[in-house]
């Protein structure tokens, strides 16, 4: 097992980050707040053109043919900036899938492959049986590939017969409940909508890793510039052992997201385990980062007016994504129990 | 004109993100760490790529002379699309002034044959500003520097030359070397395809000796400028408070005046 990665995975996490510091800054994310689409059209663009959405796509239909242990490096730094939009949903959940459906590649593959069509992916199923799904942009997205009563359905925006907001804590998200009025029921949709919840899971796994990174090093930030008392209040042992544990954690769930992504990459039997319990450990790390970043950061972190919630939020949602805690620690203890046999079933949401 | 090869100087720096560190000995910027492409010399390569864009065809060929083999910088701008870099490395550069570094680059830059020459105004870490004047000098090639904007029509290129006041509009023939202010364009961000790419594009390695240059010409040995002395930057000061008596803004005009800024 090799456990580093190579000059040419490190310079493509290099590149992105240093675009999306310069494209993304905090005030983009808070843009997203203020209204609009949740996510910006020109950066949506220049991902495209970066080959941001063509990572998972194979070669021959103008993709990237990489693999998960690139796509995390990838969404970390998504994460970190906490680039607002269907990234995870679009990158690593469904353009795979799109490549691989002839009558879906056909009319979307490349303006999704240059963001100028927008994809998303609707983890949340039909899970109150009401005919309707739950999809992140829903409303938003050009095409929306949901789980719809077993089946997977390829909606576009004529396809729907309604789309109804949800809000979520974090105001940058935008989801809705949609009522499918047609659409193409995807061949083989079972599997396909299998993988793609699976590389949802730990894309979202990836950028949660980012997100905590970026609150415990904001905090770092502040402790060392605010003084109380003559001295910076980072000098204090209780602030520097409560960031001191959120850097540990957040450390810790990094590997498993990495282990997460070389098994998905290599197909391992681990694949539905070790995604599922990266997915548990990025979720818990990035929560207990935001707590301890809003502690830190006394009354200010609460205030709307600082960024520290722009990424907290975000944190908070993402963690119930995907399947929550619930959900995956439910799956982590099936396979520990069963060995290591390849588990890719979801379970469901209300686990 | 059916080809344009254009030549980029580039310069490797160390990050200015990180703190950076001088040697006690000579006062020189410490070099070793990983080095990473100058952002203003992005422009340059961005300018250089539009060019042989637009000519339908053509070679932008990198330059830089840098410590200990260093290439990060340089993959940095082939994977922006340059299409190939020549790097002088060798340790007797150590310690090279302007002129020494001149010496280097315009040897490097007669091996790519160009129709242009491009560099930056001045480096992030240097700031001499000098050195893309000397090297047109030893080259024997007209300069024209602080373009804005930088066209090709037939033999000349055609530049927007940024000054106080404005700009003025400068024709010169080819071959010729222009230096480009920052901010002028848009540096294209790498692309995966282009990151993947730049791993197997030719970086040609030259020594001193390589470039048929003697030691005494270049590094310390042929520096005849050496830095005596380095004192902190003042601090900033507390501003000046202007009681508002009705007449303020005539103050603040004078001011903004003052600083060219109106």
């Amino acid at each position: 097992m090799k456990f580093s990665f190579t000059d040419e995975q490190i310079a493509l996490r290099d590149a992105v980050a240093d675009m999306v510091a310069k494209e993304c800054p905090a005030s983009a994310v808070r843009n997203a707040w203020e209204g609009g689409p949740g996510y910006d059209p020109s950066l949506w663009g220049r991902l495209g053109a970066m080959g941001v959405f063509g990572l998972l796509v194979p070669e021959p239909a103008g993709g990237l043919g990489m693999s998960a242990i690139e796509m995390v490096l990838v969404m970390e730094e998504v994460g970190r900036a906490a680039l607002p939009g269907p990234i995870v949903e679009q990158a690593a959940a469904a353009m795979p899938l799109v490549a691989a459906v002839p009558e879906l590649a056909e009319r979307w593959l490349e303006p999704a492959l240059a963001g100028e069509a927008v994809v998303t992916f609707g983890p949340m199923g039909d899970a109150a049986g009401r005919g309707v799904v739950g999809t992140p942009w829903g409303a938003e997205a050009d095409l929306s590939l949901v789980d719809h009563g077993g089946q997977l359905l390829a909606l576009t925006r004529d396809d729907l017969h309604s789309a109804e907001p949800v809000s979520q804590v974090d105001g940058s998200w935008r989801g809705a409940l949609l009522t499918p009025g047609g659409g193409l029921v995807v061949p083989d949709g079972d599997a396909q909508g299998r993988a793609g919840w699976e590389r949802g899971a730990l894309a979202a796994a990836a950028e949660l890793v980012g997100l905590g990174a970026r609150m415990v090093e904001m905090t770092v930030a502040y402790v060392t510039e605010r003084r109380q008392f003559g001295v910076p209040v980072g000098s204090y042992q209780a602030v520097k052992h409560h960031l001191a544990n959120a850097h540990l954690a957040v450390e810790y769930a990094r590997p498993a997201v990495y282990r997460a992504a070389w098994s998905m990459a290599r197909r391992e039997s681990t694949q539905g385990r070790d995604v599922s319990f990266a997915k548990v450990v990025a979720g818990k790390s990035a929560a207990l980062a935001g707590r301890v970043a809003l502690q830190c950061h006394g009354a200010i972190g609460y205030s709307f007016e600082h960024d520290l919630h722009l990424w907290m939020k975000r944190a908070w949602v993402l963690q119930a994504s995907w399947g929550d805690a619930a959900v995956h620690r439910a799956r982590v203890a099936r396979s520990v129990i069963a060995g290591h046999t390849l588990d890719t079933s979801q379970g469901s949401d209300e686990a | 004109m059916l080809r344009m090869n254009v030549a980029v100087c580039v310069k490797q720096i160390p990050d200015p993100a990180a703190p950076g560190e001088l040697d006690p000995g000579t006062n020189n910027l410490v070099r070793t760490g990983k080095l990473i492409l100058d952002d203003s010399d992005a422009y340059g390569v961005e300018i250089a790529l539009r060019l042989a864009e637009q000519a339908g065809g053509g070679e932008v060929t990198l330059v830089s002379m840098a410590p200990n083999g260093e290439v990060s910088g340089l993959r940095t701008a082939l994977a922006m699309g340059a299409s190939r870099a020549i790097l002088v490395s060798d340790e007797k550069l150590a310690g090279s002034d302007a002129l020494g570094t001149a010496r280097v680059l315009a040897e490097a830059i007669k091996r790519a044959s160009p129709d242009l020459v491009l560099a930056a105004t001045e480096s992030t870490d240097g700031y001499t500003g000098t050195t893309p004047v000397q090297v047109a000098e030893l080259l024997g090639l007209p300069a024209v520097t602080f373009a804005k904007k930088v066209e090709v029509e037939g033999g000349n290129v055609k530049v927007e030359r940024q000054t106080e006041a404005g700009y003025d509009e400068v024709i010169c023939p080819l071959p010729a070397l222009v230096t480009v202010t920052a901010g002028v364009v848009e540096p294209r961000y790498p692309s995966f395809k282009g990151i993947m790419a730049a791993k197997s594009k030719p970086v040609d390695q030259l020594d001193v000796a390589g470039l048929g240059l003697s030691p005494d010409q270049v590094g310390a040995a042929g520096a005849g400028q050496r830095v005596i002395e380095v004192a902190d930057a003042e601090e900033r000061g507390a501003g000046e408070i202007v009681e508002d008596d009705g007449e303020g803004f005539a103050k603040i005009v004078a001011y903004l005046e003052q600083l060219k800024i109106v």
